[in-house]
C-alpha cells in the first residue's frame, strides 16, 4: 500500500523544468532588446553605386531614398524636397541624428546634391549609401 | 493526523510562471519582428568650414555636364584619373574637391567621382547642383 502511493505521489508532482527555457528566453529577449534600433526604411529599392572607400555608417540614422524616377522617398511616402528639413527635425526628437541618403545609381545627381544640402543643415553628417564594388 | 498530511502539500505551492512565460514571449517575438537590421555602408563626404577653403587656394573642381562625362576645366578626363590628380595637386596636404552637378548627370557617377576624389585623399568632397 505504501509502495503504490509513493509511486503515485511521485508522478503527480514530476512536471518539465521550465527555468532553463526561461533562461535562454530571457537572454534572447535581452539580445533583441539591445540590438533593436527602429529604423524607418524608406521603402523603395534602389539599386546604390559602387564605392571603393565605403565605411560602415550609423545605424541609428535617418534614411530618405531617392528612386530612379527622381522621387524623394522617407519612411515609406514620396516626400517633396522642402519637407526634408522638417522630416529631420521629426526623426530626430532630442538629440540629432545622421543622415543616410540611398541614391539610385540613374537618379539625377543636382537633386540628390539639392537633397544633400537641405539635409545638412540640420544633420550633423550626411552619407551617400553605396554598395561594394567587384 | 489528517491535518498533519495536509500541511506539506501547502509547503509545496509554488509561483505559476506560466502567465511570466507568455509575456516574456510576447515580447520577445515583438521584438523580433521590429529589429531591422540594417547594414549600411557608404561615403560619408566631410564638410568644411566654407571660410577657410576660400581663404586657402580654390578648390579642386571637376564637372559632370550630363550625357556621362567627367571635365575638368572643360578637357574631358576619365573617371580613373580623378584620384591621380587629386593625390598630385594636394602634394602633401590634402585638398577640398568640388563636384559641380549640372542637370542630366547621374547620381551614380557623381557618387563614383565622389569615392574617387576621396580614395586620392581629398579631405572634403562638396557637391554644387548648377544651373543649366
Amino acid at each position: 500500500m505504501s509502495l503504490r502511493r509513493r509511486s503515485l505521489d511521485e508522478e503527480a508532482s514530476e512536471s518539465i523544468n521550465v527555468s532553463p527555457l526561461i533562461d535562454v528566453v530571457f537572454i534572447l529577449l535581452i539580445f533583441f532588446i539591445v540590438s533593436a534600433t527602429f529604423v524607418t526604411v524608406p521603402g523603395v529599392e534602389v539599386k546604390r553605386p559602387e564605392a571603393r572607400t565605403a565605411q560602415s555608417l550609423q545605424k541609428n540614422s535617418v534614411l530618405f531614398a531617392i528612386s530612379e524616377r527622381d522621387e524623394i522617398f522617407h519612411a515609406g511616402a514620396r516626400v517633396s524636397l522642402e519637407e526634408i528639413p522638417r522630416l529631420i527635425e521629426a526623426a530626430s526628437k532630442n538629440r540629432p541624428k545622421p543622415v543616410v541618403i540611398q541614391v539610385d545609381q540613374w537618379a539625377d545627381a543636382s537633386l540628390m546634391s539639392k537633397v544633400v544640402a537641405k539635409a545638412r543643415r540640420n544633420a550633423p553628417s550626411v552619407s551617400i549609401a553605396t554598395r561594394k564594388s567587384r | 493526523m489528517m491535518v498533519k498530511r495536509h500541511s506539506p502539500k501547502t509547503e509545496e505551492a509554488e509561483i505559476n510562471v506560466s502567465p511570466l512565460i507568455d509575456m516574456v514571449f510576447i515580447l520577445l517575438i515583438f521584438f523580433i519582428v521590429a529589429t531591422s537590421f540594417v547594414n549600411e555602408i557608404g561615403i560619408s563626404p566631410k564638410h568644411k568650414d566654407s571660410t577657410q577653403t576660400i581663404s586657402d587656394s580654390p578648390p579642386l573642381s571637376f564637372e559632370l555636364p550630363g550625357s556621362g562625362r567627367i571635365t575638368r576645366n572643360g578637357s574631358l578626363i576619365q573617371l580613373a584619373e580623378i584620384a591621380p590628380i587629386v593625390r598630385t595637386a594636394s602634394s602633401g596636404e590634402s585638398q577640398s574637391v568640388l563636384v559641380k552637378v549640372y542637370p542630366g548627370a547621374r547620381a551614380g557617377l557623381a557618387t563614383q567621382v565622389m569615392d574617387r576624389a576621396l580614395l586620392g585623399g581629398a579631405k572634403a568632397v562638396k557637391l554644387t547642383p548648377m544651373a543649366r
